[in-house]
């Protein structure tokens, strides 16, 4: 059977995961341990920017108004963006939200949960009837890690800390890693939420086509993205990477108007900080669900 | 006066009643076992053989003390024998098991040279300290970091095609992104699962991007038998490469050796093997 298979390959490659797709028409789903919770990382930005769209819908806030990030003030600095800005910037909110999720800028994602803080986002998702995914955090908690305590040359050690202080019951003795205490959710609470932003039912469906839009403007195209676009398919998603978690969860849309929508949520064993091969396999496995399951629909 | 060489040559003649056939029998000049009994006589101020007549009779102090000269005769030779037996008793020796039995053999051989009888004990690495800690084992070879070693055996990967390189660079056996479905492995011996070995090897799978199945711990001959099958290479020593017929390369950017150092329960044990039979057992252990 090809889950034995796709789980072998997981091992070989030194990945724990936790993959769910789904076909968004016929509700058809492949799973590999699809309820394993995990901290989810950047992942977070995708409900952050459903919640606080929802409250411009409302008029709560405004998607033109002025944010003015000043790059000495920024706590959750990021590889990219608005943290390696070396002077004050103004921002408009849509533009916030647009870094947020096109290129995972963690400063943007701050000055948007300025906004929009963890508790509202949490009310806003259960307002819509999503309450999988636990949001307890701003940026700036979630990436204060071991990580930064290291030099370049002993990142590693900060990996092997992050693979080997897990806890019984998921826990783990880095805040950031466990999930009672970290941001954190499901493969399929993160499927569940993209089927709800590609086939609204309680989101109001210009936020879920903002939504839709910013996702497809994602720039991190290196983890699942080179095994679903073609010119006759599109890749909308937003991954998330923290020490040795690395997810992604996204929607591919055939030209065929099939839809599935796929998550996929992995831990490593691997203390090493660049692990392209881990990033492929995960790419492997999640096109292999996706290939059966459209097999067994043709 | 040597007591005990003295009463070998009175029990010797007493015997025989004839001081030519006694000392023949004892081995020494007659002249030396007549001055030798004289000696005796002298010692104790009592005549112990009657030498008037034709044959040597004892005289009735000599019948008194035949008894114990002959227990003391029995005695010194009983003490001799245990002497040499003590000397030749096994040396249990705990060797790594990857030594060949042709190797082991020259070590004997030359253990005997040097008045050790070795009884060469096969484990691996764990098993060996575990045995000269519960001193099953007089003395083990054990595996020890090599900056700290007495002996250093150069480690590199060999495989069954001859390579072109001249260095063997981990990170070559990474599969393209193009190319997932060859999958080369590293094997590693039981030998070679010590942290200073094994842990080495791991680090620099991870950094230059080999997946965790692709450095593999299993018994030397399913790990040749592998490698003779496949495009698999096998951390050995260049010694063994060659027993295997395999070639052998230096890892690239990674100085890897196991290490070796004796240990004993008594320290003088330690110290007679490392002096005394070094060679040898660098030979044992491949280390050029």
């Amino acid at each position: 059977m090809i889950l034995r298979e796709l789980r072998e390959a997981l091992d070989d490659g030194g990945l724990r995961g936790s993959f769910l797709v789904r076909d968004l028409d016929t509700g058809d789903e492949l799973s590999i341990d699809p309820d394993i919770e995990f901290p989810i990382a950047s992942l977070v930005k995708v409900p952050l920017a459903l919640a606080t769209l929802e409250r411009v819908a409302r008029g709560e806030l405004d998607l033109a108004g002025p944010v003015v990030v000043r790059p000495d003030q920024v706590a959750a600095p990021g590889p990219v963006g608005l943290s390696k800005f070396r002077h004050p910037a103004t921002v408009a909110l849509e533009d916030l939200l647009y870094l947020s999720l096109a290129i995972s800028d963690n400063a943007a994602a701050e000055a948007v949960f300025a906004l929009t803080p963890p508790a509202e986002v949490v009310a806003e998702l259960r307002r819509l009837g999503h309450d999988g995914i636990a949001i307890r955090h701003p940026m700036v908690d979630m990436t204060r890690t071991p990580a930064e305590r290291f030099g370049p040359d002993e990142v590693h050690l900060a990996q092997s800390l992050a693979i080997t202080a897990a806890t019984a019951g998921r826990g783990h003795a880095v805040p950031q890693l466990d999930v009672s205490r970290a941001n954190s959710g499901t493969a399929r609470a993160f499927v569940d939420l993209l089927q709800a932003l590609w086939r609204p039912t309680t989101i109001r469906s210009e936020v879920a086509a903002q939504v839709r839009e910013l996702m497809g403007n994602n720039m991190m195209r290196q983890r699942l993205a080179p095994d679903f676009t073609s010119d006759v398919s599109r890749w909308s998603s937003k991954t998330g990477t923290l020490l040795n978690l690395r997810h992604e969860v996204g929607v591919v849309e055939h030209a065929d108007g099939q839809t599935f929508a796929v998550a996929a949520l992995t831990e490593s064993r691997v203390p090493a900080v660049v692990q392209p091969a881990a990033e492929a396999l995960m790419g492997r496995v999640a096109r292999a669900l996706r290939d059966e399951i459209r097999a067994g629909r043709a | 006066m040597d007591v005990v060489a003295a009463c070998k040559a009175f029990v010797a003649v007493s015997g025989h009643g004839s001081f030519t056939v006694g000392a023949a029998a004892a081995r020494i000049p007659q002249s030396v076992a007549s001055r030798r009994v004289a000696a005796l006589e002298e010692h104790f101020g009592a005549r112990l053989l009657d030498r008037t007549s034709r044959t040597v009779t004892l005289t009735p102090f000599g019948r008194e003390m035949l008894p114990s000269a002959r227990r003391l005769v029995e005695l010194a030779e009983a003490m001799a024998h245990d002497a040499e037996r003590a000397k030749l008793r096994p040396f249990r020796l705990a060797v790594p098991a990857i030594c060949t039995p042709r190797d082991l053999a020259e070590l004997v051989a030359d253990g005997r040279r040097h008045g050790l009888n070795l009884d060469p004990h096969p484990a691996d690495p764990g098993e060996r300290a575990e045995l000269v800690r519960t001193l099953e084992v007089r003395a083990a070879l054990v595996a020890v970091p090599p900056d700290h070693a007495t002996w250093r055996t150069t480690l590199g990967l060999a495989c069954h095609a001859e390579p072109r390189a001249a260095v063997i660079h981990l990170e070559a056996l990474r599969a393209s992104r193009a190319d997932t479905s060859t999958k080369r492995r590293v094997r590693l011996q039981p030998e070679d699962d010590v942290p200073h070995v094994r842990d080495q090897v791991t680090r620099l799978r991870d950094a230059v991007g080999l997946q965790p199945a692709q450095v593999v711990v299993s018994s030397l001959v399913t790990a040749a038998a592998e490698v003779l099958a496949s495009t698999d290479l096998l951390l050995c020593s260049r010694a063994q490469a060659d027993e295997l017929g395999l070639h052998w390369r230096p890892i690239g950017g990674l100085d890897l050796a196991r290490g070796y150092d004796v240990t004993a329960g008594v320290r003088e044990d330690a110290h007679r093997i490392r002096t005394s039979l070094s060679t040898a057992i660098g030979h044992c252990l491949g280390a050029r």
